[in-house]
């Protein structure tokens, strides 16, 4: 068989795309992002006990007051979560996300459901949105829209447009042909029949899909959350990536409330829309708990919550600006800094973070997977990103976006990559040693993220240096698995092996032995760089110098990561200015501006 | 004066090329040397006329292609080959805008499973053919409620479809065809479906209908009992083909071919014929001669036998001024009740000598 060069058509087919239709990609983007803007504000903007009591309303009005009390119960729940503006946010994501979805599959399904070539032709492509990993067409949305919203929007979409199709498709064709015959004998036109015959007899199905669209888009935050939607996918991601049980719990649940609230919302929608359904349901609803108000009782229930709401929330206090000193260069310009949930990289994002708001500078951090990251920074969706472990692991990432970005240096190293076993697996010190132990491991390597760097140079360099290929399999999965791996097996006392770098904490909660690498396969141990979009230092030549100048010693930076470990997930900020405050200067020393100031700032 | 409507020489074939299909058809070939092919023959070769306020019947078993005709009639189904003229108007040479105009104002059609928008109160379903022609609410509501009333269903007006029995739905069904005032209705086994008791007086009910709005209507059945109440006249399809039109009475009487007479075996003949299909037409005379009882040629064939009965010859059949157009003799009740056309054979014992007693 010839090797059918399918992926390279892809590669180029994408390439063409972002070079010439970045013009309707941004277009599309601006649509996206206005809406989710223009929703997200709207939600956000009543206290969050109001706004869920306007939620409660709508719930009471089509489905009766027990509802309408849970879905209050509910939303209670995810405020006192401290999940509210990140709910509505992914409210706000799932509502444009199924706006969307429903613009685009309602006429399609139609279309389907009146041609057979047209059904046919579109069956595939939706099975293949349907079925493609998800992450297969990320990247590539992340090309065309950057980081953010809009790529998250079209993944949502993307997964969610079937059931849209296809369940109008089956709505409008499961129409008794009698009925449509009917319609036709009475001179009724094309168009009048799909509005007066088709569309309400199949408005249940369509309804169905409806909801069917909204779960599924619900169900895909979390992958959006990857590419920097934030709202409760990101927390999910955030937690995962750091291996925080609790708060992943927490975020997972206020996605559940969302979706068992907007399933019966929209299920019950659908009775109240369709004339049938509504038929129905007013024979069968008698008693008391399930009274429902009427809709303009309820419509009039939601506009004045809805105007006390506004009130508050438009003119209550706004949040507070930050005060004007004279270290203020950043004048409020806005910064976007991208990290990996890795410790060095949570820790000198987060210090840059607060030495950048102290200079006046607004910034924003968001955390990423590698692959994502990169493509965020090279398409100039990020200015900078502090993680960059060069030049052997991110080795990959550099060949293929080094042009689109500017190194600023190394701020830490060196540092080293490593397999590593428990301190009581006695016979094994060294790489060399593993051959003759494969059974003891069970052949196996438990590795991480296969985007990772070192993961590739495992699987190129180092099986093949010590002749382990055949003996060892690697396994693919992710750090918090490979973590969670080794602690199983540590507390159970058995032999495990896993890949680690240093610096890392595990080696401070574990008593782990770092495998000797005779033969230096690893290669020599890497710097951590700061790496920038193309033009950022151009724009902030003062920020852009101090990140060049920047380096922490291994004392700083293990002193600030432990202060953040114990602060905890959420306020490593806070575990940052406390650090900041026991070491004074550091803050002038990498920021400096009474020095040079503005003087400086022309120069750079 | 032209018929009100008129179709001559329609095809229809489904399936591949079509048009050759029809060419072969005109030559001779029958409908299972085109299926092997890949073309589905309809409807072959049908002709009729069909005369304003006449209930026209097209009787067929399923699959005979009566379904199909009637489509062709309202342009539902565009014609292979061959024309319909409504109004002398060629529906075949009609855009689709003016056909839809035609289906509106002038076509209705009722159907075998009611067809009612189960999502409209039975006075919107009534309503809807005016809807489409852009009637105002208000008159169209007043015209709907009229058309119920007539089929007997005032006060159902605000119902669904779907709490009435199937009976009073086909009522709304052909409340629906009436109210647009339409001339032609066309009806595809619009009773079909009904239980025969209600299928009954349906029948009577459009019988009763037709006496006064004289509607030129196309009934389609598989019931030949139903074609020979209702109409009158009847076209037989079998295989595509029309094999025979006529009224009940040539029907019944005088079958074209095998098929329809053993499609018509069993059709109670007493319920059917009248005197003026029995009577001897070659006695006539300008006055009966005697005061006994008479009939007239609309006498039911059980009236007549009663009649017959009563009597002490044959009965005199008398059209409306009085003259003798024909008689019936007993024998000839026999006859026809016993489907027994030849001549009596003469008896061994002329005198009537009673032979034993009982």
């Amino acid at each position: 068989m010839p090797r059918i060069p399918l992926g390279d058509w892809v590669d180029s087919g994408v390439d063409w795309l972002v070079a010439h239709l970045s013009w309707l990609f941004d277009a599309v983007k601006a649509v996206m992002e206005g809406m989710y803007d223009g929703i997200d504000t709207v939600l956000a903007a009543p206290q969050p006990l109001l706004m869920a009591g306007i939620l409660a309303v709508v719930a009471w009005w089509l489905r009766g007051l027990l509802a309408g009390v849970l879905a209050f119960a509910g939303f209670a729940l995810v405020d006192s979560l401290d999940l509210w503006d990140r709910a509505m946010s992914t409210l706000a994501l799932v509502l444009v996300a199924t706006v969307i979805a429903l613009v685009i599959s309602l006429p399609l399904g139609i279309w389907a459901a009146r041609s057979k070539t047209v059904s046919a032709a579109v069956r595939p492509v939706l099975d293949l949105l349907q079925t493609m990993p998800s992450m297969v067409l990320l990247i590539p949305a992340m090309l065309f829209f950057g980081l953010g919203t809009a790529a998250g929007v079209v993944a949502t979409l993307i997964f969610a447009l079937a059931p849209g199709v296809r369940m109008t498709e089956l709505g409008i064709r499961q129409v008794d042909a009698e009925l449509v015959e009917a319609a036709e004998a009475f001179g009724t036109t094309p168009r009048d029949i799909l509005w007066r015959v088709q569309l309400p007899l199949a408005l249940p199905t369509i309804m169905a899909g409806v909801n069917q669209v909204i779960m599924l888009g619900l169900s895909m935050v979390v992958i959006a959350g990857m590419v920097g939607t934030g709202g409760l996918g990101g927390a999910v991601n955030e937690a995962i990536g750091q291996l925080d049980i609790g708060y992943g719990f927490e975020a997972g649940v206020g996605i559940v409330v969302l979706a068992i609230y907007l399933d019966r919302v929209t299920g019950a929608l659908g009775t109240q829309l369709s004339p049938l359904g509504r038929r129905a349901a007013a024979k069968t609803r008698t008693r008391a708990w399930s009274y429902r108000p009427r809709p303009a009782v309820a419509l009039a229930g939601v506009v004045v919550l809805a105007l006390v709401a506004g009130g508050l929330g438009v003119f209550g206090p706004s949040a507070g600006t930050s005060e004007a000193s004279g270290t203020d260069v950043g004048k409020g310009q806005e910064i976007r800094i991208g990290y990996i949930p890795w410790d060095e990289g949570i820790a000198s994002t987060f210090l840059w973070k607060e030495i950048l708001r102290e200079r006046g500078f607004k910034v924003s951090t968001t955390q990423y997977t590698a692959g994502p990251l990169y493509t965020g920074l090279a398409t100039g969706q990020l200015d900078f990103q502090t993680d960059s472990w060069l030049p052997t692991t991110h080795a990959e990432y550099w060949k293929k976006y080094g042009g689109q970005l500017d190194d600023l240096g190394k701020w830490y190293g060196p540092t080293s990559l490593e397999l590593s076993v428990p301190s009581y697996v006695k016979d094994v010190n060294s790489l060399a040693d593993l051959k003759e132990h494969a059974s003891e491991f069970d052949g196996k390597i438990i590795g991480i993220e296969p985007s990772a760097g070192m993961m590739s140079l495992l699987k190129s360099t180092v099986l093949k240096k010590y002749r382990l290929e055949g003996t060892y399999d690697v396994v693919d999965g992710s750090t918090p698995a490979m973590l969670a791996e080794l602690k199983r097996a540590y507390a159970r006392h058995q032999p495990v092996l896993v890949t680690l770098w240093s610096p890392h904490w595990a080696y401070s909660d574990y008593d782990l032995k770092k495998l000797e690498d005779p033969e230096g396969a690893w290669g020599k141990g890497d710097g951590v760089h700061t790496l920038a979009r193309k033009g950022f230092t151009a724009d902030n030549p003062l920020v852009g110098r101090w990140l060049k100048d920047f380096s922490m010693t291994e004392e700083q930076l293990t002193g600030l990561e432990a202060r953040i470990q114990k602060a905890g997930k959420g306020k490593e900020q806070d575990a940052v200015r406390d650090w900041l405050r026991d070491h004074p200067g550091l803050v002038d020393k990498w920021a400096s501006v009474a020095k040079d100031g503005p003087h400086s700032e022309a120069a750079g | 004066m032209s018929p009100r409507l008129e179709a001559e020489h329609l095809f229809k074939v489904f399936g591949r090329r079509p048009d050759d299909a029809v060419e072969r058809l005109r030559r001779g070939a029958d409908r299972a040397e085109l299926r092997a092919d890949g073309a589905t023959a309809a409807v072959i070769d049908a002709s009729f006329r069909v005369e304003a306020g006449e209930i026209f019947v097209v009787m067929g078993l399923s699959g005979s292609g009566k379904s199909t005709l009637l489509r062709m009639l309202n342009g539902l189904l565009e014609p292979t080959a061959g024309s319909v003229r409504f109004d002398g108007q060629d529906l075949t040479a009609l855009g689709d805008r003016e056909l839809r105009a035609l289906r509106s104002r002038k076509i209705s059609m009722v159907f075998q499973h009611f067809a009612l928008f189960p999502h409209r109160s039975v006075r919107d379903n009534a309503a809807y053919g005016l809807e489409v022609q852009g009637v105002p609410r208000a008159e169209r509501e007043r015209r709907a409620d009229e058309a119920l009333a007539l089929c007997g269903l005032a006060g159902w007006e605000t119902s669904w479809p779907d709490e009435l029995s199937g009976g009073m739905q086909q009522r709304v069904g052909l409340a629906r065809a009436l109210a647009t005032d339409a001339d032609l209705l066309l009806m595809d086994e619009s009773f079909s479906a009904l239980d025969p008791l209600i299928r009954r007086d349906m029948q009577d009910q459009l019988l009763q209908l037709q006496k006064t709005l004289k509607k030129t209507i196309v009934f389609i059945t598989h019931d030949l009992n139903e074609a020979m109440r209702l109409g009158d006249r009847v076209a037989v399809m079998r295989d595509g083909r029309i094999v025979q039109t006529g009224t009940a009475e040539d029907i019944l009487l005088r079958p074209e071919n095998d098929y329809v007479a053993s499609f018509i075996q069993d059709v109670d003949r007493s319920r059917v014929l009248t005197a003026g299909a029995l009577m001897d037409t070659s006695v006539t005379a300008d006055a009966p001669l005697c005061g006994c009882e008479t009939a007239t040629p609309e006498t039911p064939f059980t009236r007549l036998c009663a009649i017959g009965a009563r009597l002490s010859h044959r009965v005199s059949v008398l059209d409306e001024a009085g003259r003798v157009v024909g008689v019936v003799p007993r024998r000839r009740l026999l006859g026809f009740l016993g489907d027994e056309t030849a001549a009596p054979v003469a008896c061994d014992n002329p005198e009537g000598k009673v032979i034993s007693h009982a």
